[in-house]
């Protein structure tokens, strides 16, 4: 396989290909190994008048486009979180990740910095540029979970960094750094990688937060992928964020308000009705209008409290897990308590309400009066099956699937209700590594860790440390754990997020002009080799 | 004329992939004095490129000296869309052989200038010397290449509308848009498929039986323009038992018996030719 074509073009023949609609089908893949790029194979033979001097039968494996993993912390003992004032070490952190992870198969990865003390931002995302090295993945940019996240669904947040948006959009330059959240173009331009890289910015905040919701609009039109997430967002603050540009939800059902039928919250959008999927209001309502007032009000005063106990240095456990204080949001339970406070409140209640609007600007305020319900569609229609009529496109949304992070059925069922947002990621810590062996090791400032295939334990406890699992791992489970086939599967960890971030015609994908960045799986879904740019970077010892 | 029977239309493939193999390995083929083959398309031809790829991926048979014709193209239908024949023979051919793209001739219909790319094609085939063996399908109507029933047959490549019937039958193709379907193709003519050295022709399936019949029980006629073969001086048609069901059983045996006596024709002159006294086989009829 080292040998160079004599003519630059490889073959791949006797593979399926994983087609963008979840199938597999029996076709040979054309690239060019010198440029790295998938042909058009007519086009190279009809026009270009050539055709592959190399060809490599892969014994009727899967050739499928490289994974990408959206959200990961770090791997092989590298924290993209930590940052010790040495840009050398950093550096030669990311390459280590990027040399090492396509061993499982991920040909491109969006490192993920969990909240930091405000004045790192700037320095760690612009250390976080698109950076590519040959034979290793991607990292194709970053991911900031936080600062502006939810006190009540925090995770492994530290809660002193934790900020609310008081100026909207101008909170995240000042947080994030001017240059680093510059329109598409010129965040991408302004970096010293090549016209064809392709860079991506993705923000986890929570949309309930003082400031978030009037920054969406903005974030998005810069190109920067909002998520929604470590959020206690009701449905129809969901829904005005997504309705305002957010495109992804982060790690699903964690960090977030379990799915009550009455106020199905964050991970309602799955089921988003066209029946309320009005551009401004949705029309279900289970409750008294005062108390929905009273409640909105009394959510949002409380999302900004801060009720800091223990400052100081927090255990970077999964971030993913809400720690068990949190309680399980409840709208019944919320309208109760709502209601106690909203006689508290009574007289205040209307300042409040100008206070959570006062930096709307342009932006229209937190919808507050159901009179203002419009239904999307007036006729029924007689045709079998769904209608697209949807007023906004629901969001993406990442799963761990780790069979630990979230239950199989929970799996299932989020993938049924929309097949086509379905997201893999792995969330991984740094202790990812697919050769540790189980048993204990030292993590840090003392303490110890145990790994019991993709669990982990700090020591002496029953407490779950984050997730190690790999994303080649993860498609499998998916796979088992939904019914679907191994190409749907693959589809969740290659089309799916590259089109989430629209770079759907470079990556994730086989599309001729796309990068070839390649993964062969056996048809268990087992990683045989891993190609960067139309080369062989890794292949299984035989 | 010959006609050689098989029992399906995998048979059918086989046995004309087989015979092509042949005359490609006897013809020993070289840079300079490569073997042209003329190619249709359609559902027909199918199984004999699936046998015929078969053969190059056990490398029995080599397309490195061959130069290839095909015999249509639709006009003004973009060359990468699904349903051109650039793309059909592409996906169902050129892409499983090791044939040498530059040796791959299909004429273009989106040429600014339709009758010059026809006249240059004739031209490019005549530098090459002719084609050697042409292998071709027919059409409900007993069309061959895009040669509709009325078609003159002395007719070259040229600009030709397609009859209604291969429209509709087209139209499958299309999303079932008769609108969608090209109206015009460019085609080699009757003419120029019977200059070619020797023609091999495909017919499988009931539905083409008539044609079957009407081209070789019936007269010369430019409404069936397949039975222009029966002018060629060495023309095989073989088919399935499905498309013999209009032909009369003395026509049917007949051939068959044909198909004995040349055999041994062809091993005779086999041992002939190990002696260096060799002499092409022709037909035997």
């Amino acid at each position: 396989m080292a040998s160079e074509s004599p003519n630059g073009l490889i073959c791949f023949t006797n593979c399926l290909l994983p087609q963008e609609d979840g199938s597999l089908v029996q076709k040979d893949l054309w690239i060019d190994e010198r440029r790295g790029v998938i042909l058009d194979a007519q086009r190279t033979f009809f026009l270009r008048k050539e055709r592959p001097d190399k060809i490599i039968d892969l014994g009727g494996n899967i050739l499928s486009p490289g994974f990408i993993d959206i959200q990961i912390n770090g791997g092989y003992g590298f924290d993209f979180s930590v940052y010790d004032g040495d840009d050398q070490i950093y550096r030669d952190g990311m390459k280590l990740v990027a040399e090492k992870i396509i061993e499982t198969g991920v040909t491109a990865l969006v490192p993920t910095i969990i909240t930091q003390e405000k004045s790192l931002y700037p320095k760690l995302l612009h250390l976080l540029r698109p950076y590519s090295a040959p034979n290793s993945a991607h990292l194709l940019g970053w991911h900031a979970e936080g600062p502006f996240l939810d006190l009540a669904k925090r995770g492994a947040h530290a809660p002193p960094f934790l900020l609310p948006a008081t100026q909207g959009f101008k909170s995240f330059e000042d947080i994030y750094g001017l240059p680093n959240l510059a329109d598409a173009e010129d965040w991408l331009m302004a970096g010293s990688v090549d016209e064809q890289s392709v860079g991506v910015r993705i923000v986890t905040a929570a949309p309930e937060i003082e400031g978030v919701m009037h920054a969406v609009g903005e974030l998005s039109k810069r190109g920067v992928v909002f998520s929604i997430g470590h959020s206690i967002a009701t449905t129809d603050v969901a829904t005005m964020a997504v309705q305002n540009g957010a495109r992804l939800i982060t790690h699903l059902f964690n960090a977030m308000p379990q799915l009550h039928h009455r106020d199905p919250s964050i991970i309602g959008l799955l089921g988003a009705s066209p029946h309320l999927s009005s551009p401004l209001y949705s029309a279900f309502s289970p409750f008294p209008t005062s108390t929905v007032n009273a409640l909105r009000a009394t959510i949002h005063a409380a999302s900004v409290t801060r009720k800091v106990s223990s400052p100081g240095i927090v255990p970077h456990t999964s971030e993913a897990f809400d720690d068990t204080e949190t309680p399980p949001q409840s709208p019944m339970l919320l309208a109760t308590q709502s209601i106690s406070q909203s006689r508290l409140h009574t007289q205040t209640r209307p300042h409040l309400q100008s206070l959570s609007l006062a930096s709307s600007g342009s932006i229209s305020p937190l919808p507050l009066n159901s009179e203002s319900r419009q239904l999307s569609r007036g006729e029924l229609h007689l045709d079998k099956g769904f209608v697209a009529d949807l007023a906004f496109e629901r969001p993406f949304y990442e799963m761990i699937v780790d069979g630990i992070h979230s239950h199989p059925n929970s799996v299932r069922l989020a993938y049924s209700a929309y097949p086509e947002g379905c997201i893999l990621i792995t969330d991984a810590m740094k202790i990812l590594d697919p050769n540790l062996r189980d048993g204990i090791h030292e993590w840090r400032d003392g303490q110890r860790f145990v790994k019991e295939g993709d669990k982990l334990y700090l020591e002496g406890t029953t407490t779950l440390a984050g997730s190690v699992v790999t994303l080649d791992k993860c498609v499998r489970n998916f796979s088992r754990f939904t019914g679907c086939s191994l190409g749907e599967a693959i589809k969740c960890a290659t089309f799916n997020p590259a089109k989430c971030l629209k770079i759907e015609n470079k990556k994730g994908t086989l599309r001729a002009g796309a990068d070839a960045d390649l993964v062969v799986l056996d048809r268990g879904g087992n990683v045989m080799s891993t190609w960067i740019k139309g080369k062989v970077a890794w292949s299984r010892k035989a | 004329m010959r006609l050689i029977i098989r029992d399906d239309p995998e048979n059918v493939g086989t046995y004309i992939a087989n015979y092509i193999a042949k005359r490609i390995i006897e013809f020993e083929p070289t840079p300079n004095k490569p073997f042209v083959l003329g190619l249709p398309t359609g559902s027909s031809p199918i199984p004999t490129y699936k046998a015929l790829i078969q053969l190059v991926k056990d490398e029995k048979l080599s397309f490195k000296n061959v130069v290839t014709f095909n015999m249509d193209e639709y006009v003004g239908l973009p060359r990468d869309h699904s349903e051109s024949y650039h793309t059909f023979m592409f996906r169902e051919f050129f892409s499983h052989i090791d044939i040498p793209p530059a040796q791959v001739n299909i004429l273009n219909g989106n040429a600014p200038d339709l009758i010059g790319e026809c006249n240059a094609y004739e031209e490019k085939i005549k530098q090459y010397g002719g084609i050697e063996l042409f292998l071709g399908g027919i059409g409900e109507d007993g069309h061959i290449a895009f040669n509709e029933p009325g078609s003159s047959l002395a007719s070259r490549t040229r600009i030709k509308t397609l009859a209604y019937d291969t429209i509709l039958a087209n139209a499958r193709f299309f999303n079932n848009d008769v609108s969608a379907v090209p109206r015009m193709a460019l085609t080699v003519g009757v003419a120029t498929v019977l200059e070619s050295k020797e023609v091999v022709v495909v017919v499988t399936g009931q539905r083409k039986s008539l044609a079957l019949s009407k081209a070789i029980e019936d007269g010369v006629n430019h409404l069936w323009t397949l039975s222009a073969l029966q002018l060629h001086p060495w023309a095989l048609i073989v088919v399935d038992e499905d498309a013999t069901a209009e032909l009369h059983v003395k026509t049917v045996k007949y051939f068959k018996s044909i198909e004995r006596v040349q055999d041994e024709v062809e091993r005779t002159q086999a041992e002939l030719k190990a002696k260096g006294k060799s002499q092409q086989v022709g037909s035997m009829e």
